[in-house]
């Protein structure tokens, strides 16, 4: 053999003496959407906090597939193990399907590989009936702490010269080759499927089954198994009858396990390019290749973190243009090199790692570059409290995993710090998260970076804590002068939950605008404040009886949602508490409201909202005396169809929201995700945050619509609304952030994207871009105009709307770098020049 | 909202009345030509001859009328009637026949001069024009239904008497899901989606009364809801496409059906195109979009790229339009079409509805129709198949589209495995649409049917259209009793899947 080789080219040629998988001519099974979560912590988190996760994520799956991985497991004696040869020892979990062959497997497969240093069936349920809906005996799994053993170890390094490999990478290729070996023997090659290899990194962990993921940790008992790294993955496969649980996510490189949500356009092209390098998918998904790609690229190829996102998601267009030259050449270098085997498709990825040379753990989200998939990532890191990094396909995942940390243990906090979404292969965040826990003096350390190594920071907050504070405040007092004693709130939240409906009103009004507060929290931690109204709010409706009483509300819930008397005045409101209700479906909360609609009720209050979907869908026309205001995380598709009615959502909303809303009122105190007023034709809305990828797109009509962060790409595509002066409708996008400490600050730019107001044929952007940062490489069809008297006139009203929904004057928005400015200064108008495209009439 | 939807919908309509619709303005357009030579003497034996009328003198006269061209069944009548072809029995060789060009210029090898002539027939008349005169059971394609036959059990010289033909029910149930109403429509077809601004409101009105008078139902097509069409909400499909042009919550509650369209086979992956041209006003405040700029609706649903949030979008529709409604998918046809037809079920759907390449107006690239989706005689035996594998089969109904063109087309691909067919062009046909593929361009059509220009749409009122459409689906659901008592069968049911009554004619054949 040559012995001018790389060690990648000697990696790859070792595997020339493996027995080649017959070439896939198609994917074995199709599947899209799936409900994905991943979280790393400072500290470890029992199994039962992913359950509440995932199972929150149901609807995302059908039964057909769940999986969990955990990583930097905080419990080796459960694993039969000490921490040292937890964090030696690679971890073989071996999946038997069929029980009579592990001594088969043992004897002739594991003995004369690896030197076993401890081995362990995995404790598990004794019927697998008792978890309800699991059809498929899940298999048996038996774990084995193993290292190869030298003799076969030597003899592989001499057979394929890999003698020149540095430090354990001979191993881990051996490693990685016999788990190859093990699957094709004992399961790709046999009709009768016996036995796989579910994992086989260091202090990594991976379980699979037919069934949901949550039915991976009951069924094998991983409840109290605590781990600082998770990842939970909901399988929605639609082909075949017969699954196996060797389908089902995660699947494993060498180091890391990756959950897939989405679907490639480009399989076989993919696995010709793994082929090409000697490696053979054998489960015929995409989520194998996926990792197959990323293990190659990373570990293989040696690249970094960095340039192994560039490859699977490789930076186009304007964003391309937008890097730094430096990075540019590298680039290009990669994707000519790469882009063969780049996953084209709607896809989003969650990955844990272990990497034992770095001494680290990490969770990495990466998004595909036409960001086709939803994706939610978030930030817990306030002094002396747990460090939490979260990832999720949808961010009601995100909010029951935090809760369900909250309610066992309050050092855990209820809501984030910050919740964001990544722009898919952009110049501006690289579209990828990487969160990375280190042991640093007996402690370990979380910190989160961007695609290109830039830390995601948050500034030092404090915490308002709950004890001490003698000034004892009357209920129902004035909410300013508290916001102003900010630290006073849980002094006055004491006493305003011991108060008995005297200001019942007033005190909700007041919570909620608590609960909505991001401006002026002098620093205090706006996930606490958040946290501690929420609490007391709840605990106030939760207090309010069924039936009629001396309040003006009447409570209602999941116990007794077919018996929702009529409203007893026409100020009355309904509260409806959202826990039990299901996220779809004849029983759920949105059916439940346009019931209640039907029996007169018009005010509804909705609370722990956890993923319901729909609301406020179903209500018809004349629906313009409705108002439903909505606390916790509401689902998908809220507000889709309003047609009259008023919606204020007291967070975050999700994807697709206000889909071909015609009339009424949308406001959202946070972000909103994929897709937002997609088809819209009218309504007024407003959102605090920022709107994910594509938002109004294909609108029409007459929406006027506040944005007041900005929208990741595609903003405005086909808008077709008409002149805005003669009844037709705009978008004002401010371009400001509310940092956590509460301050307005301007964004680096307005609109990141590449495509601004596409094809847009009617209506307008007003943006304010008082930097002058927005560039024409963005605009598609569009022309930049400045802002007239009368556009001023048409714009002000709705930016006094905004103000008084949420705080922002109008007097700051004019305000930059100190100077108060004439809003030609600070606002630019965008409007749809005739193109081609529109007019030709091609023949 | 529910008793909006409520009002008219479990009455069974009686049988609809055909009545005579010719065109106000046509001239007829003959398949052959006779003509007299200087050598007739107004014998007048071809009058006694011809049993189709062809001949006739001119009343009051002996003299010979001008030949009634349209009857004339051309020169097979020597072998078919050899006693009473007038060429032959003339005594002074007075008479020609000869193919009419302009007749042979019509249509294209799919929708063939004979065929369009015959749906023309049906149309004006209510019942299949006279054996012999046209070839109207199959087209000139090469390809596809036009190369399949069945097995008949009964021959040709065998005639149905109109009781055999009662006995035969073509009725069909679109719901056999445990959800929404139970809706059995009378034949085994409905109507596919064209838009407003596609199509002028005549023809949406016609096809909605003669959906009603059928008692199956009509598809808006992406353009909006148009108000006039409300009295006959009940038998009206709202669709729901891309471009959600036109869609409120409103107008999807008025449907018994809600239909996604989330490809069109004669385009798949292209999404809508409304050129500039024909977004009049009228159209433009449909959609409440800018007039005279072309409108498109984007290649997917941007918020749909997955089975589950397929599953999410289904969802959405049963909230908006109540546990009542049933929810059509409508898909094109992939080379994986049984992938997403099985995802099309899971996703709780009542109705798969395949969407060949057959099909498409001129406002389709002839590059995406020709080359993108599967050829629907294909999509059919795979997607029934697979979902009888998956034992699933029973719980949906699959719905064909694509290129359906008569009663023949119906059979064939009932009999591949479909439950019931979409059509759309013949439709059109019926209201005299000629297939000259000038849809889109400039102010759309010039027979008033792919126009909202008022010039060109006043030729067609929608009491008008409607009778010619009603009259069709006389003549189609005749012939479809027909054939399938020709195969001995009792019930459209009782065809599904038996593609052992097909045959496919190779080249040699």
């Amino acid at each position: 053999m040559p012995n001018n080789m790389t060690n990648d080219e000697l990696i790859i040629n070792s595997r020339a003496k493996l027995e080649p998988a017959p070439p896939p001519l198609r994917k074995a099974e199709a599947e899209g959407g799936c409900g994905v979560l991943g979280a790393v912590s400072s500290y470890p988190i029992a199994g039962r906090h992913i359950i509440a996760a995932t199972e929150n994520m149901k609807n995302r799956g059908n039964a057909k597939g769940g999986g969990i991985c955990a990583a930097w497991i905080a419990e080796p004696k459960k694993l039969g193990v000490d921490q040292k040869t937890l964090e030696s020892h690679y971890l073989l979990a071996v999946s038997y399907l069929d029980c009579n062959v592990r001594q088969e497997v043992e004897r002739d497969f594991l003995k004369p590989r690896y030197e076993i240093e401890a081995a362990k069936r995995l404790d598990h349920l004794d019927n697998f009936r008792d978890i309800q809906g699991l059809t498929v005996e899940p298999p048996e799994v038996q774990i084995y702490f193993v290292r190869a053993k030298k003799s076969a170890l030597n003899h592989f390094i001499d057979d394929n010269t890999l003698d020149s490999l540095p430090g354990d990478q001979a191993e881990n290729e051996f490693i990685y080759q016999q788990s190859y070996l093990f699957n094709k023997t004992y399961y790709q090659s046999l009709g009768d499927k016996k036995a796989f290899v579910l994992s086989h990194a260091k202090n990594l962990l991976v379980l699979k089954l037919v069934g949901y993921a949550e039915d991976c940790i009951r069924y094998y008992k991983l409840e109290d198994f605590r781990a600082h790294i998770w990842i939970g993955h909901q399988r929605y496969p639609t082909k075949g009858r017969v699954w196996h649980p060797g389908g089902a996510h995660p699947f494993i490189g060498m180091h890391e396990a990756l959950v897939h949500n989405g679907d490639f356009a480009n399989y076989i092209r993919v696995a010709k390019y793994l082929r090409q390098r000697k490696i053979y998918p054998l489960f015929l998904t995409d989520t194998e290749v996926s990792v197959l790609l990323f293990d190659l690229w990373k570990r293989v190829y040696g690249y970094s973190l960095e340039h192994t996102i560039e490859a699977l998601a490789p930076t186009t267009e304007r964003d391309f243009t937008m890097l730094p030259k430096e990075r540019q050449e590298v680039y290009k270098k990669i994707q000519m090199s790469c882009l063969k085997g780049s996953p084209d498709g709607p896809w989003f990825f969650i990955l844990a790692r272990n990497d034992p040379r770095e001494r680290a753990g990490e969770l990495i989200g990466i998004t595909d570059t036409a960001m086709l998939r939803p994706q939610v990532f978030s930030l817990s890191l306030a002094e002396g409290r747990p460090a939490i990094g979260a990832i999720a396909s949808e961010k009601q995942a995100i909010d029951c995993f935090l809760s369900s940390l909250n309610q066992e243990d309050s050092k855990f906090s209820r809501y984030a710090d910050r919740y964001w979404n990544a722009r898919g292969a952009s110049y501006s965040d690289g579209g990828a998260f990487v969160f990375r826990i280190r042991r640093k003096h007996e402690k370990i350390e979380l910190a989160c970076e961007n695609k290109f190594g830039d830390p995601v920071s948050l500034p030092a907050l404090k915490d308002i804590k709950t004890k001490g504070g003698a000034i004892s405040l009357a209920a129902g007092a004035d909410p300013d002068s508290i916001v102003k004693n900010i630290q006073e709130i849980p002094v006055f939240l004491a006493a305003l939950q011991k108060d008995s409906f005297s200001q019942l009103v007033t005190n909700i009004q007041f919570l909620t605008r608590l609960i909505d507060r991001r401006l002026g929290t002098q620093g205090y931690r706006k996930a606490r404040i958040a946290e501690l109204a929420a609490n007391a709010l709840e605990s106030i409706f939760d207090k309010i009886p069924p039936g009629e009483n001396n309040t003006s509300y009447v409570r209602a819930g999941v116990a007794i949602k077919n018996k929702i008397p009529p409203p007893p005045s026409a100020g009355h409101a309904l509260i409806i508490d959202a826990a039990g209700f299901p996220a779809e479906g004849p029983d759920s909360l949105s059916r439940i409201i346009v019931a209640a609609y039907g029996l007169g009720w018009k005010k509804f209050m909705i609370y722990r909202a956890s993923g319901q979907r729909f609301i406020g869908c179903g209500l018809g026309p004349a629906s313009a005396e409705v108002t439903i205001e909505v606390y916790g995380s509401p689902g998908d598709y809220l507000a889709s169809g309003l047609d009259g009615a008023k919606i204020i959502v007291h967070n975050s909303g999700q994807d697709q929201l206000g889909q071909i809303l015609n009339a009424g009122e949308l406001i959202v105190h946070g972000d909103v995700g994929q897709t937002f007023l997609y088809g819209a034709k009218g309504g007024k809305i407003f959102v605090l945050g920022n709107t994910a990828g594509r938002p109004l797109i294909n609108a029409v009509g007459k929406p006027r619509v506040v944005i007041n962060a900005t929208s990741l790409d595609y903003l405005a595509e086909s808008f077709m609304a008409g002149d805005p002066h003669n009844n037709g409708g705009f978008v004002i996008i401010n371009g400001i952030k509310i940092n956590e400490l509460g301050e307005i600050e301007d964004l680096e730019t307005p609109y990141p994207g590449g495509n601004l107001f596409s094809l847009a044929s009617g209506g307008a952007i007003f943006v304010r871009d008082p930097n002058r940062r927005l560039t024409d490489d963005q605009l598609n069809g569009g022309r930049y105009e400045e802002l007239g008297e009368r556009d001023w006139n048409l714009i002000l009203p709705l930016l006094k709307d905004n103000e008084a929904h949420f705080g922002i004057t109008v007097e700051k928005l004019l305000a930059h770098q100190g100077q108060q400015k004439n809003p030609g200064d600070v606002y630019r108008k965008i409007v749809p020049v005739k193109t081609r495209a529109l007019t030709l009439a091609y023949d | 909202m529910d008793n909006l939807r409520q009002s008219t919908a479990t009455t069974h309509n009686p049988q609809p009345t055909t009545s005579h619709a010719p065109h106000h303005a046509w001239k007829k357009i003959s398949k052959w030509r006779v003509g007299y030579t200087n050598n007739c003497i107004d014998c007048g034996l071809c009058v006694l001859a011809c049993p189709y009328g062809v001949h006739q003198r001119l009343p009051g006269t002996l003299k010979m009328a001008a030949p009634k061209n349209s009857g004339c069944i051309g020169p097979q009548c020597e072998s078919i009637l050899p006693d009473n072809y007038c060429v032959k029995q003339c005594p002074y060789d007075a008479i020609t026949v000869t193919p009419n060009e302009e007749f042979e210029a019509l249509g294209d090898p799919r929708y063939t001069p004979d065929l369009l002539a015959s749906l023309w027939h049906m149309a004006e008349y209510g019942e299949a024009p006279p054996e012999h005169l046209y070839e109207r059971r199959i087209g000139k394609s090469g390809g596809g239904f036009d190369l399949m036959r069945f097995n008949f059990k009964r021959l040709r010289n065998e005639r149905p008497t109109s009781r055999d033909l009662d006995n035969i029910s073509i009725s069909l149930d679109l719901n056999r899901r445990a959800y929404g109403s139970k809706i059995k429509i009378s034949v085994p077809w409905y109507g596919g989606g064209m838009s407003y601004g596609s199509v002028s409101l005549s023809v949406m009105l016609a096809r909605a009364m003669a959906a009603k008078a059928w008692n199956t139902f009509t598809s808006t097509g992406e353009g909006g809801y148009p108000k006039e069409l409300t009295p006959y909400k009940d038998y009206i499909i709202t669709q729901i496409a891309t471009g959600m042009f036109g869609v409120r919550e409103e107008t999807a509650g008025w449907a018994k059906i809600i239909e996604i369209k989330y490809a069109q086979g004669a385009k798949p992956g292209l999404g809508g195109h409304l050129l500039s041209d024909k977004n009049t006003p009228d159209v433009a405040r449909m959609r409440e979009a800018v007039p005279y700029t072309s409108l498109f609706s984007p290649f997917p649903f941007h918020s749909v790229y997955s089975v589950e949030d397929h599953k999410k979008h289904v969802d959405w529709m049963m909230t908006m339009g109540g546990s009542k409604i049933l929810v059509s998918a409508k898909v094109s046809t992939p080379t994986d079409v049984d992938m997403v037809a099985v995802g099309c079920y899971y996703g709780g759907v009542h109705i798969i509805h395949l969407d060949g390449s057959y099909g498409g107006t001129g406002a389709a690239p002839d590059i995406a129709k020709k080359n993108i989706a599967m050829p629907i005689e294909y999509a059919i035996p795979k997607v029934h198949r697979f979902l009888n594998e998956e034992g699933i089969r029973d719980e949906i109904t699959l719905i064909a589209s694509g290129g359906i063109r008569n009663a023949w087309d119906m059979a064939k691909a009932i009999a591949l495995g479909a439950d019931g067919c979409v059509i759309g062009t013949t439709d059109i046909v019926a209201v005299n649409c000629t297939r000259c593929g000038n849809c889109e361009k400039g102010r759309g059509c010039q027979h008033g049917i792919a126009s909202t220009d008022p010039e060109f749409t006043e030729q067609i009122s929608p009491e008008w259209g409607a009778q010619r459409i009603i009259n069709l689906y006389n003549a189609l659901s005749l012939d479809l009793k027909e054939i399938l008592w020709r195969l001995g069968l009792n019930s459209i049911q009782e065809l599904r899947g038996r593609h052992d009554l097909l045959y496919y004619l190779n080249d040699h054949q």
